[in-house]
């Protein structure tokens, strides 16, 4: 009886194949094949179909006229910085990256990974509390704001005689008369307050407002002070009020919540940033020429805040570092503005000429949105209007203050008010105690 | 509700255990296929249901179906690519993990070997270790030969989670084949190679079945790894593709569900033909301690 | 006996052995190295520490509440498990017809990728459009706190994954129960046993070997579990459903703190060795009796 040993040749003479190929792969994919082959890696943060489309077309175009392939990649925004340590670590850096987190640059230029932008920086103008110089080094390369204010529904303000509010009571009391029951009904008002960052960004609005600081110039917390800890205390008081008029199930609400709700008309308000008048365009066209935008009000009228956001790109230390810098260059020359059509009003132009560039004025939708514009142009020169964001607290880009924002505490500090009913001033004493281990 | 009654009384007792026992069997029945159904119906629903209506109060019955959901998600994202990647990396992951298993398998119970139990516990506790931190350090080693950002790393990934599984499953199978079979192949002339491609491969084909169904699960639904090791568009398999769709500010609740269906389906049609061969390996394989 | 071309058995075995586990022990390696260092990040340098990572999380109460999380999630997530898979099983195993269609419902969920149920669900019980949300509403019983509450996000994610994973025991059971053997039950009968005498003193006993493998596998996976939490809940809130798996991952990618997730992932693991170990020692006792 004859073995059959063929079955097992068979599978080593596959397996010494597959080894080959893997081998050839591996100095295929090495840097000095890649150099020889000029291409450069860019990963970013834009997954809608329009934006990669942008961003692939901009790739392609740099191909044709300076004959640098351009790999277009991208990935959720929360799982950029993960991706991007990724391909660190694993000896694949990109070139070129989006980024959102101060705290992610700061890290990485830390690490001896980017390579200054300052030249380029140089270049524009560019508008408030955008740019996060290290030291007087620019790494991050800023594209776009990403500020979060509050829309209305102004058909509903007409119908029922209602104003703007400019202070926390006349909030709640617009909230409350919006307000319907029935099958469909429509709530005052809606927000997120999971632990998550559409909370950390849509959520804390009236909190900047009404005054509140974390840190001191020194790092200490501003949060600590008997005063601060005081109008903390108030905010939370006005967020439980806010939270009897808000659709069930807050905890679980994410970015697209706010939009789909506003746009379904089931919340008569909602925050959010120029995306939320595309997706009406989309989605609800009914109501998209029915919105109204105001910045978050404080509880006495005298000030206003909208929660600070942005959208930048970094310049990797990598063999093709100066082929990086020559293709940001000539992206901001052009096809930039490209990029920012395929989501008009969201990406809010970070460079102050592009607001007068007549290319990018040219778009249907910036066009038929001009009010809209105008006001988010007026945000950046209101010197009244609070601009800030949890991880840009603090007197200079830091890991700190991005600890705090990943950590959840102030979103905590909210669900603790509004879901165990603790009472205010506790709620604000376990946060400033939590916020002091944390970034010990 | 009266006449149940009526004719309650007129039977035994032994027969009326019996009539409510169907009963109950019945809506026992019904209960576990609501119980697992209902959420794919709905999610199967939600894909064939026109955008405008998934936002407004829903209703449990379908009412205008449309395919604008495929249609969207067919044509604005890469899911095409996407199955196609799920399904090469899955049968690769099955077909290395069967071969290897069963060789690693049949010696732990037919020869022996040093440090056996170690070997076995071992095993289980490959498992134990989270996978998220498994999954960097593998990242880094697959650069180092070239692989990083394939198909093919992602398969070796894989197969880190499912070797365990089949040896173990197998482990079991074979132990609980008796030894005679072999015996009479080897008396016969055959070698112990001969006797094994012979006598024991086709008589342990429904516990292959069975580990190569767990195999494909394995692998084709894993999210952990895939997010890890692939980092170009290219090559994302499907639970990564559907997770970017879910991503950040877009939270297009139609194609999720139409994607989610596309995913479904085959895997309910394959199970529907290889249950069978499914239970009959799990009881013969069944690990008796 | 040997016999020509063992050696060819040899050589597959210690190829799969070294795969098997220069995949898996290795990493874990680098993983315990990890927990011994302090990084902000994966290509941060790491610094030395020793077992302070570990000093810091013994006197963190937040770890002692991830592992209280952890063990309470995959506690009653694995008694949930196996008493509806148990039950599912003898149902599923009388004859009725379209039993294979039904059978082959209650294990679909087992098919479908982690991503896709926890988006199903949420989309299901979403506060404005969800199909339970409008359920419960019609039937009066108001607005369900799926997540609202530290205690509600624990019973909805354990929910969810009962739901996903009792298959997995039904399937089990089920060929289990195949092989136990027709006349064990006509004996019980004639001595005049009551079904559910039946199934305590047959039944039972005889699933006893496979439940104790099945009891312990889902034990482990549950205790690792990290996808479908992280996509519910992402360990919300206030902490309620964050286990250590939770907890690693969250101190190794948003607290910058490489290190300490490390030494959660690595005290986890042997935590769940312990637990295992204590049961290798009880199984293998009753086997010696």
């Amino acid at each position: 009886m004859s073995d059959k040993g063929d079955n097992r040749g068979v599978s080593r003479r596959t397996v010494l194949k597959a080894a080959g190929v893997a081998a050839a792969a591996g100095i295929l994919q090495s840097p000095y094949v890649r150099a020889a082959k000029r291409e450069l890696r860019l990963l970013h943060d834009q997954t809608t179909a329009e934006s990669i489309k942008a961003m692939r077309d901009a790739a392609a175009l740099y191909e044709k006229e300076r004959g640098v392939k351009v790999i277009v990649d991208s990935v959720p925004s929360e799982e950029l910085y993960p991706r991007i340590l990724a391909g660190i670590r694993g000896g694949r850096p990109y070139d070129l990256t989006s980024i959102i987190f101060v705290a992610h640059m700061v890290s990485l230029a830390k690490e001896g990974q980017l390579v200054p932008v300052t030249s380029l920086i140089n270049k524009y103008k560019w508008g408030k509390r955008i740019l996060f110089p290290l030291d007087g080094v620019h790494y991050y390369f800023p594209w776009a704001y990403a500020l979060c204010w509050l829309y209305y529904r102004k058909d509903l303000y007409a119908q029922l005689k209602l104003e703007p509010a400019t202070n926390w009571n006349q909030y709640l009391e617009n909230a409350r008369k919006c307000m319907t029951t029935g099958a469909s009904r429509r709530y005052g008002h809606t927000t997120p307050i999971g632990s998550n960052v559409a909370t950390n960004w849509m959520t804390f609005g009236f909190m900047w407002a009404q005054g509140v600081t974390l840190f001191k110039d020194d790092w200490s917390l501003a949060i600590n002070e008997p005063q601060v800890r005081k109008e903390a205390a108030a905010y939370l008081d006005f967020m439980s009020e806010l939270y009897k008029v808000m659709p069930p199930g807050a905890t679980q609400f994410g970015f697209a919540s706010a939009m789909q709700q506003f746009g379904a008309d089931q919340a008569a308000h909602a925050p959010y940033s120029g995306r939320m008048i595309e997706y009406l365009e989309q989605k609800a066209p009914n109501l998209a020429d029915k919105y109204g935008i105001i910045p978050y009000p404080n509880s006495t009228g005298q000030r206003k805040a909208v929660n600070h956001g942005y959208k930048g790109i970094l310049v990797y230390k990598t063999d093709m570092a100066e082929e990086s810098m020559r293709f940001l260059e000539w992206w901001q020359e052009g096809p930039y503005i490209d990029f920012l059509h395929s989501a008009p009003l969201n990406y809010q132009p970070a460079r102050l000429d592009i607001y007068d560039d007549p290319r990018w004025k040219a778009d249907p939708l910036i066009k038929k949105h001009a009010e809209a514009v105008k006001t988010m142009r007026a945000f950046l020169s209101d010197d009244k209007l609070i601009i800030r964001s949890i991880d840009t607290e603090g007197p200079a880009p830091d890991l700190r203050p991005s600890k705090v924002f990943q950590s959840n505490v102030l979103a905590e500090m909210i669900q603790n008010r509004l879901l165990k009913n603790t009472p205010a001033d506790a709620c604000v004493d376990e946060a400033v105690t939590r916020m002091r281990q944390i970034i010990a | 509700m009266k006449m149940t009654t009526h004719i309650a009384t007129k039977l035994s007792k032994r027969s009326r255990r019996a009539l409510f026992g169907r009963t109950g069997i019945a809506l026992a029945i019904a209960a576990i296929a609501a119980w697992s159904f209902f959420p794919i119906y709905w999610m199967l629903l939600s894909a064939l249901r026109k955008q405008s209506d998934l936002f407004s109060a829903p209703t449990l019955w379908p009412r205008n179906l449309t395919l604008d959901s495929f249609r969207n998600l067919l044509n604005l994202t890469d899911y095409p690519t996407q199955f196609r990647n799920s399904l090469i990396v899955a049968t690769s992951v099955v077909i290395i993990t069967l071969v290897i298993s069963v060789v690693v398998a049949y010696v732990l119970t037919r020869f022996r070997v040093r440090g056996k139990s170690f070997i076995v516990a071992g095993i289980l506790y490959a498992y134990m270790f989270p996978p998220m931190l498994l999954a960097i350090p593998l990242y880094g080693f697959f650069v180092a030969l070239g692989i990083a950002d394939s198909l093919l790393g992602l398969i070796i990934a894989h197969c880190t989670l499912t070797l365990p599984l089949a040896i173990w499953l197998l482990w079991g199978f074979f132990k609980s084949m008796p030894f005679e079979l072999e015996e009479a192949a080897r008396v016969d002339g055959c070698t112990r190679l001969g006797s094994f491609l012979r006598v024991v491969l086709p008589l342990s084909v429904p516990g292959i079945i069975t580990a190569g169904v767990f195999t494909f699960l394995l692998s084709w639904t894993d999210y952990v790894y895939a997010l890890v090791m692939i980092t170009s568009d290219e090559h994302k398999t499907l639970p990564l593709g559907i997770a970017s769709m879910i991503g950040s500010f877009e939270l297009r609740w139609g194609e999720a569900m139409a994607g989610a269906t596309l995913i479904v389906l085959p895997l309910f049609v394959m199970f529907v033909f290889l249950s069978r061969f499914f239970i009959q390996g799990m009881s013969a394989g069944a690990v008796k301690g | 006996m040997k016999s020509r071309h063992d050696w060819v058995i040899w050589i597959g075995f210690a190829a799969g052995l070294v795969l098997t586990f220069g995949l898996i022990v290795l990493p874990v390696l680098n993983g315990v190295w990890l927990s011994m260092h302090s990084a902000e990040s994966f290509i941060a340098t790491p610094h030395w520490v020793g077992f302070a990572n570990y000093i810091k999380l013994f006197g963190n109460a937040e770890f002692w509440r991830a592992t209280l999380n952890g063990v309470v999630y995959a506690l009653v997530s694995v008694v949930l498990q196996l008493v509806l898979g148990v039950g599912f099983a003898l149902v599923l195993n009388k004859s009725f017809p379209f039993r294979g269609i039904i059978r082959g419902l209650s294990i679909l969920p087992y098919l479908l990728p982690t991503v896709v149920v926890g988006v199903t669900f949420q989309w299901m019980t979403d506060g404005s459009f969800g199909v339970i949300t409008a359920l419960t509403r019609s039937l009066g019983l108001g607005d369900i706190p799926w997540f609202e509450s530290p205690s509600a996000a624990m019973a909805s994610v354990i929910l969810v994954s009962v739901w996903l994973w009792t298959p997995f025991v039904t399937v089990s059971c089920l060929a289990g129960m195949q092989s136990i053997p027709q006349a064990l039950y006509e004996a019980a009968k004639v001595d005049g046993a009551s079904n559910w005498s039946q199934f305590w003193h047959v039944t039972l006993p005889q699933l006893m070997h496979i439940l104790s493998v099945v009891v312990l596998l889902r034990a482990i996976w549950m205790f690792n579990k990290f996808d479908i939490i992280w996509l519910l809940t992402k360990g919300g809130p206030l902490g309620a459903t964050q286990t250590l798996p939770v907890l690693a991952y969250n101190k190794a990618f948003n607290l910058f703190d490489v290190g300490g997730g490390a030494a959660v992932a690595t005290l986890g693991f042997i935590l769940l060795s312990g637990i295992v170990a204590i049961y290798f020692r009880l199984t293998s006792e009753d086997r010696g009796k």
